[in-house]
C-alpha cells in the first residue's frame, strides 16, 4: 500500500502554490452505493509525518494514532449519514469465519491491482485498448469469496498520509521569501501536504468499481490545506475523498437521456 | 542494515558533478574499529522513548506484520527454532528480544530492522560451512540493533540534511546580497553531504563487524570464521565473474554503503585475533549446523544451480565439499555442468551422476539422470536399471509415468 502511495504522490505533485486536487475513476456501470448497503472498510493505512528542516519525512507515532482514530470516526459518521451499515477493521483477525491470511492476501492483491491502476490511470501509461472503458479492474474470486462469507456488499481500501512542516522548515521558508528582496528567491521550498486514496470494491463481482486520489498541499512550507490530526481535518479529508462519488460513464449517459 | 547491500546507482548521484574535487577532500579508507570498544548501547527489553524512534518503531510494526505473514518465508518449525536459539545466544543483552525470519531467497544476505527483527535469506544457509559462520552473520546483524545503528543513521541523515538546507539557503541569501553566484559551491556541498552519509554507513558496518566478532568469541565460537565467510564470498564472486569473463566489483567506492569485502576480511582477521583468548576452547559446531539445515539443504542447492551462475555454483559446491564430498554435493556438481551445457559438459555431467550414485546418500534424481545419461550413451540395460532404482526411490515423482514407459 505504501509503495502505491508514494508512486501516486510523485505523479500528482504539481508545482502549484497551494491546491486541493482530486481525480476519480469509476466502472462504466457504477452507481454510488445508497440506502441499505453493507460496507466493509479494510484497515485504513494512516501515517502522519513531521517534515524536518532539511525536508526529511519523519513518522510520528502519536500524531499517527490520533489521525487514525479521527479518520475512522469521520468515516463511520459519513457512511451512517448515507444509510449504509459499516464495519471498519482495525485488525486482520476481526472477521468471523475469515482467516487472517485471507485478509492479508486480499490486501496484498489490492495493493498490486492498485499499482496497476496508479500506473495506467494516473502515471500516464494509458492503455489505448482501455480508453472510454472507465475503471476496468477486478480482484476476482477472492473478493467475491470474502463477500459471500461475510455478507458485505462493498469493501473499501484506504490510505492517507499527512506531513506536518516543522518549525525549522517554516523558518527556512521565511528566510527564502525574505531572500527575494536581495535577489535570491526561494518562495516555495515545499515539504508538507496531504495525500490520500480510496478504492471501492464490489464484493458481488470482485470488481474495483471506484477509485479516487486526493492531494492537498502547498509548495510554501507552513501553509496547510488541512490537518488530519484534528477531527475537523479528518472529516474534511474523508469528505474530499468519498463525499462526491460520481456514477460511471454509461450510468451518467443514461441519466442524461432521461 | 544488511549484511551486504547493493550499491546505489552511482549515475543518479553524479548529477551534480564535481566528483573529482570532492573525492580529493574525502578519503575512502578508514581505521578499523576495535571489538573492545564495542559496548552494547541497549539493555534487555529495550523500548524507544524518543519521539523519532517511537515513530520508526511504529512503522516497523506494520513491516514486521507483512514480513511475518509473507509467503516467501520458510516455516519449518525446527529450523526456525534453531535460528531463534542462535540469535538468542549471540544477541548480547537483547538476545531474548530479537525475532528472526527465514526468507526463501537464494542470495547471500541478511537484514536487521530497526525494531529488532532480522530476516535471513535462505542463500545464506547454503553458503555457511558451520554454525560459527552463521552465528557470525547473525551476531553482525545483532550488532546493528545493539549499537542502535538505525536511529543513529537516521539522526545523522536528519542533522546533515538540516545543515545542508540551512547552509544553502544562507549561502544563497548572502550571495544574493553581495551579488556573487554561489550555485557551484552549493552543489559541491550537496555532494559532500551525500558522501559523508555513505561514510557514516560504512562506519556502522565496521562497528557491527567488530561487535559481531566480540559476541561470537564470547559465546565460544571461533571469531575467525567471520573472516572466512568473507573469504568465501570473495572467492565466489571472483569465480562467478571469471566465468562470465568479467572482473569482480571490488567495492571501496565513495558511494559504497558497506566497506569493501577485502578490507572487511582483513579487519575481521585482526579483530578475531584480538577477541580470541589463548587457552580457551572454541567450537564451530559444524555437526549441529548440518543437522539443523539437513531438511532444506537439497532445496538450497537446487535453488542455487538454477540461478544460471555456473561459476559461483561450482565454487560454492567445491567450498562446501572441503568438509567432505557426499552424494548430494556430487549430484549438484553434475547438475551445474549439465545446465551449463558447454562443449563436453554432457559427458562431464554423465560422469558426475555416475560418481554421485556411488554414495549411499545420493538423491533419487541422481539415479534418474544417471539412467538417462546411460541410455543416451547407448547403454540401454544399465540405464533402465538406474531408472528402475529411481522409480523405487521416488514412486510418486511427477515424471514417473514417462520413466515407467521408458523402462518397460
Amino acid at each position: 500500500m505504501r509503495h502505491l502511495g508514494i508512486a501516486l504522490m510523485v505523479a500528482l505533485c504539481v508545482p502549484a502554490a497551494g491546491c486541493v486536487q482530486t481525480r476519480q475513476y469509476a466502472d462504466v456501470q457504477f452507481t454510488p452505493p445508497q440506502g441499505d448497503y453493507r460496507l466493509l472498510v479494510m484497515r485504513p493505512d494512516v501515517t502522519v509525518n513531521s517534515v524536518t528542516t532539511g525536508g526529511m519525512n519523519e513518522p510520528r507515532a502519536d500524531w499517527t494514532e490520533q489521525a487514525r482514530t479521527n479518520i475512522i470516526a469521520a468515516l463511520a459518521a459519513q457512511q451512517l449519514q448515507r444509510g449504509g451499515k459499516v464495519k471498519i477493521l482495525a485488525r486482520r483477525n476481526e472477521l468471523p469465519g475469515v482467516s487472517e491470511e485471507a485478509v492479508a492476501d486480499l490486501e496484498r492483491l489490492h495493493s498490486a491491482v492498485g499499482n496497476s491502476i496508479a500506473l495506467h490511470k494516473y502515471l500516464g501509461a494509458y492503455l489505448p485498448t482501455k480508453s472510454r472503458r472507465g475503471l476496468d479492474y477486478t480482484l476476482g474470486e477472492e473478493a467475491v469469496a470474502l463477500g459471500r462469507k461475510t455478507g458485505y456488499d462493498y469493501a473499501l481500501f484506504m490510505f492517507a498520509e499527512d506531513s506536518i512542516v516543522s518549525g525549522g522548515r517554516v523558518a527556512l521558508q521565511v528566510l527564502g521569501v525574505a531572500g527575494c528582496f536581495v535577489g535570491f528567491c526561494a518562495p516555495n521550498i515545499g515539504g508538507g501536504g496531504q495525500f490520500a486514496y480510496a478504492s471501492l470494491v464490489d464484493l458481488k463481482t470482485g470488481e474495483v468499481v471506484w477509485f479516487n486520489v486526493v492531494q492537498a498541499g502547498s509548495q510554501i512550507a507552513g501553509i496547510k490545506m488541512g490537518d488530519i490530526r484534528t477531527p475537523q481535518g479528518s472529516a474534511q479529508l474523508v469528505e474530499r475523498l468519498l463525499g462526491r462519488m460520481k456514477p460511471g460513464y454509461e450510468v451518467r449517459r443514461a441519466m442524461e437521456k432521461r | 542494515m544488511c549484511w551486504r547491500c547493493h550499491e546505489l546507482d552511482r549515475r543518479s548521484l553524479l548529477v551534480g558533478g564535481g566528483i573529482a574535487t570532492a573525492a580529493l577532500s574525502t578519503g575512502v579508507a578508514q581505521a578499523r574499529i576495535r571489538p573492545a570498544d564495542m559496548k552494547p548501547l541497549i539493555g534487555p527489553g529495550f523500548r524507544p522513548t524518543d519521539t523519532d524512534e517511537i515513530g520508526l518503531w511504529q512503522q516497523m510494526q506494520r513491516v514486521e506484520e507483512e514480513v511475518a505473514g509473507s509467503n516467501l518465508l520458510i516455516k519449518d518449525p525446527a529450523l526456525i527454532r534453531y535460528l531463534q536459539d542462535l540469535i538468542g545466544t549471540v544477541g548480547g543483552p537483547a538476545a531474548k528480544d530479537m525475532r528472526i525470519y527465514l526468507a526463501h531467497i537464494p542470495d547471500f544476505n541478511a537484514v536487521m530492522f530497526p525494531s529488532g527483527f532480522a530476516v535471513i535469506f535462505s542463500g545464506l544457509l547454503l553458503r555457511m560451512r558451520n554454525e560459527a559462520q552463521l552465528a557470525g552473520v547473525i551476531a553482525h546483524e545483532s550488532g546493528h540493533f545493539l549499537r542502535r545503528h538505525m536511529i543513529r543513521s537516521w539522526r545523522d541523515l536528519k542533522r546533515k540534511s538540516d545543515i545542508f538546507a540551512i547552509g544553502s539557503m544562507a549561502l544563497g541569501v548572502a550571495g544574493g546580497a553581495t551579488g556573487v553566484y554561489t550555485g557551484d559551491i552549493a552543489q559541491l556541498a550537496q555532494l559532500g553531504t551525500i558522501l559523508s552519509l555513505f561514510r557514516y554507513s560504512r562506519e556502522m558496518e565496521a562497528e557491527a563487524d567488530a561487535m559481531g566478532a566480540r559476541l561470537l568469541a564470547d559465546n565460544g565460537y571461533p571469531a575467525i570464521e567471520m573472516a572466512n565467510t568473507w573469504e568465501q564470498l570473495i572467492g565466489e564472486e571472483d569465480a562467478s565473474a571469471r566465468h562470465r569473463r568479467k572482473r569482480r566489483d571490488r567495492g571501496g567506492s565513495l558511494f559504497a554503503t558497506h566497506p569493501a569485502p577485502g578490507a572487511r576480511m582483513a579487519d575481521l582477521k585482526v579483530s578475531a585475533a584480538e577477541v580470541t583468548v589463548p587457552g580457551r576452547a572454541y567450537d564451530s559446531r559444524r555437526a549441529r549446523y548440518l543437522q539443523a539445515i539437513s531438511p532444506i539443504r537439497k532445496m538450497l542447492l537446487d535453488d542455487q544451480v538454477k540461478l544460471n551462475d555456473p561459476g559461483a555454483s561450482q565454487y560454492l559446491i567445491e567450498t562446501l565439499a572441503r568438509d567432505g564430498w557426499n552424494g548430494l554435493l556430487r549430484f549438484y556438481e553434475a547438475e551445474v555442468w549439465r545446465l551449463r551445457n558447454r562443449h563436453g559438459d554432457d559427458l562431464r555431467a554423465a560422469q558426475g551422476y555416475a560418481v554421485a550414485v556411488a554414495y549411499p546418500d545420493a538423491p533419487p534424481e541422481a539415479w534418474r539422470w544417471h539412467g538417462l545419461s546411460l541410455i543416451k550413451a547407448g547403454r540401454q540395460a544399465e540405464g533402465r536399471a538406474a531408472l528402475t532404482r529411481y522409480l523405487a526411490l521416488q514412486p510418486n515423482a511427477a515424471d514417473a509415468p514417462f520413466i515407467r514407459q521408458m523402462v518397460s
